[in-house]
């Protein structure tokens, strides 16, 4: 191979850094098509199903969010109920306790004041019994004494007004004495 | 037709070189030759509207099919490119960036699909083309967003900086942006693509001249380890073709970001 | 290929003289570039183990320092095109 060939060649060549205008077109408008379907068509289409994609996602997840906080929000109703019962329980246990022992109170009061009045009916009944048996002592006395002291004197008080005179006056005098000890005392 | 026009050159007598990337025209429409390279750009639109309407057309919520594959790619778009770059406004740039992607990554591609066998991107006007739009949106969205003396401001004269730094700083600044970066920007991904052409192309060459054309017993071991070389080199080639399309993509998502906020 | 040949004093090796001189260009120009995607990488490398919860972040912006760096090479590859 010559030098010649070598050299005409290369001058045969083009500059490969000059661009061919025929092809520059041809580029331009293969690029352009391009352009135009992905840019205007096809891109705006599946950056939208993108974007759908994203919010079902999304809107999934939110959903499981939602019933998520749901089901804490209704644990959290049925804890604060299960609580309220528990209290309101142990609210009425409590009440219950105080109303027996108020009542067992009641009773007792009740049962001593039952007592203490028969207590007294008994007292007041033994008073008047008492009072009776003065009485009737008081009028077996008199009688007895004095049959007593007709025997021991030996002589017959038969003059019956008499005798009741001397036995009353020997009582109040007694009584007197009684009364007037009492008073001094 | 001759091995011209499907092959851009015979390899009887030379290594693989520039002519690799001179094709004859296939046909004529009026006097606009028709190459191959721009029967692929077109090819390339078509596979990117096609994959995208198979998966895309009719989204549905549970995936697919052809959808899965298209969302992963958009996501991976979206999470590794946009994002990133650009934050909040990613999801309005996804209909700009992901075209890019996808016509890039496809144009590359191109490199290893058998009977194409050429990456589109390996010709300027391809990358060129699409540098200069993201320049101009670059700048538009700069002038858009900051005004105009505040954008030229922000990138020229940023703040905290020693006070006599700043007239190589703008001066620099301004270079780099305003003329480097579409250059860089473009040449990358050719370079990219067009060495790794040539890389291939060299590889195959070696072997199918010491293999078919000249066999000697010193040059089988030769051509063998060109088919090897070849076979290494196209994976790798794979590599860097969805490399330099993220790379191409990622930049373009940073100088639109670069134009819509001052603190890059 | 035909570069030695090409050296004796003949007007028209200069076409490949200046294709020589090109590939010494291009190698010159990838040094600096080989040596800063080197230190890109391993530092990025360096910070992921580091800190493997910035994975992300770090490959990110190791990525773009890596296409930064590269690009100064690949302005060494397109040169010589640019003087043709």
């Amino acid at each position: 191979m010559s030098l010649a060939t070598i050299v005409a060649a290369s001058e045969a060549n083009k500059n490969p850094l000059l661009p061919d205008m025929a092809e520059m077109t041809i580029g331009i408008f293969s690029f352009l098509v391009v352009l135009f379907f992905l840019g205007k068509v096809l891109l705006p289409r599946i950056e939208k199903t993108l974007a759908e994609r994203t919010d079902l996602i999304e809107g999934g997840l939110k959903r499981a969010d939602d019933a998520q906080a749901e089901a804490a929000s209704t644990l959290e109703q049925y804890r604060a109920q299960l609580a309220e019962a528990r209290h309101e329980a142990a609210r009425l246990r409590e009440e219950a306790r105080e109303q027996g022992a108020q009542i067992l109170a009641e009773m007792r009061e009740q049962a001593q004041a039952e007592a203490r009045r028969l207590v007294e009916a008994a007292h007041v009944q033994i008073e008047a019994e008492r009072l009776q048996a003065v009485a009737q002592l008081r009028a077996e006395v008199g009688s007895i004494s004095v049959e007593l002291a007709g025997r021991v004197v030996g002589e017959s008080l038969e003059d019956e007004a008499r005798q009741r005179r001397i036995v009353d006056r020997f009582l109040e005098e007694l009584e007197q004495r009684s009364a007037a000890e009492q008073v001094t005392s | 037709m001759s091995a011209q026009h499907l092959l851009a050159k015979t390899f009887s007598d030379e290594a693989p070189g520039l002519g690799l990337f001179d094709w004859k025209p296939i046909f004529y429409i009026g006097s606009v030759g028709i190459t191959k390279p721009m029967i692929l750009v077109l090819l390339v639109g078509l596979i990117v509207v096609a994959f995208f309407w198979a998966a895309f057309a009719k989204p549905k919520l549970v995936p697919r099919g052809a959808q899965n594959v298209g969302e992963v790619l958009y996501v991976f778009v979206r999470e590794q490119i946009a994002r990133p770059m650009l934050g909040k406004d990613a999801e309005k740039w996804m209909r700009l960036l992901v075209p890019i992607f996808f016509f890039v990554w496809i144009g590359n591609l191109m490199s290893i699909i058998p009977f194409a066998q050429f990456p589109v991107n390996s010709k300027i006007a391809f990358p060129l083309f699409l540098a200069v739009m993201i320049w101009f949106l670059m700048i538009g969205l700069g002038i858009k967003h900051q005004g105009f003396f505040g954008y030229f401001k922000n990138f020229m004269f940023p703040p905290g900086l020693p006070i006599f730094i700043y007239p190589l700083l703008a001066a620099i600044e301004f270079v780099s942006t305003i003329f480097v970066r579409p250059f860089t920007h473009a040449v990358r991904l050719f370079a990219n693509m067009f060495a790794g052409h040539l890389l291939v192309a060299l590889f195959c060459v070696v072997g199918y001249h010491f293999l078919v054309e000249q066999v000697t017993p010193l040059g089988v071991p030769v051509g063998i380890l060109g088919v090897i070389l070849t076979i290494a080199m196209t994976v790798f080639e794979l590599f860097v073709q969805a490399v330099q399309a993220y790379v191409f993509t990622l930049l373009a998502a940073f100088y639109i970001s670069s134009g819509l906020h001052a603190d890059h | 290929m035909s570069i030695l040949a090409a050296v004796p004093l003949d007007p028209n090796s200069v076409g490949a003289l200046s294709g020589a001189l090109k590939s010494i260009g291009y190698g010159l120009a990838a040094i600096g570039p080989g040596i800063g995607v080197g230190i890109v990488f391993g530092q990025g490398v360096n910070a992921m183990a580091r800190q493997p919860e910035m994975t992300g972040v770090i490959q990110q912006n190791m990525i773009l320092g890596f296409a930064f760096s590269e690009a100064l090479a690949l302005i060494g590859l397109v040169m010589p095109f640019v003087y043709t």
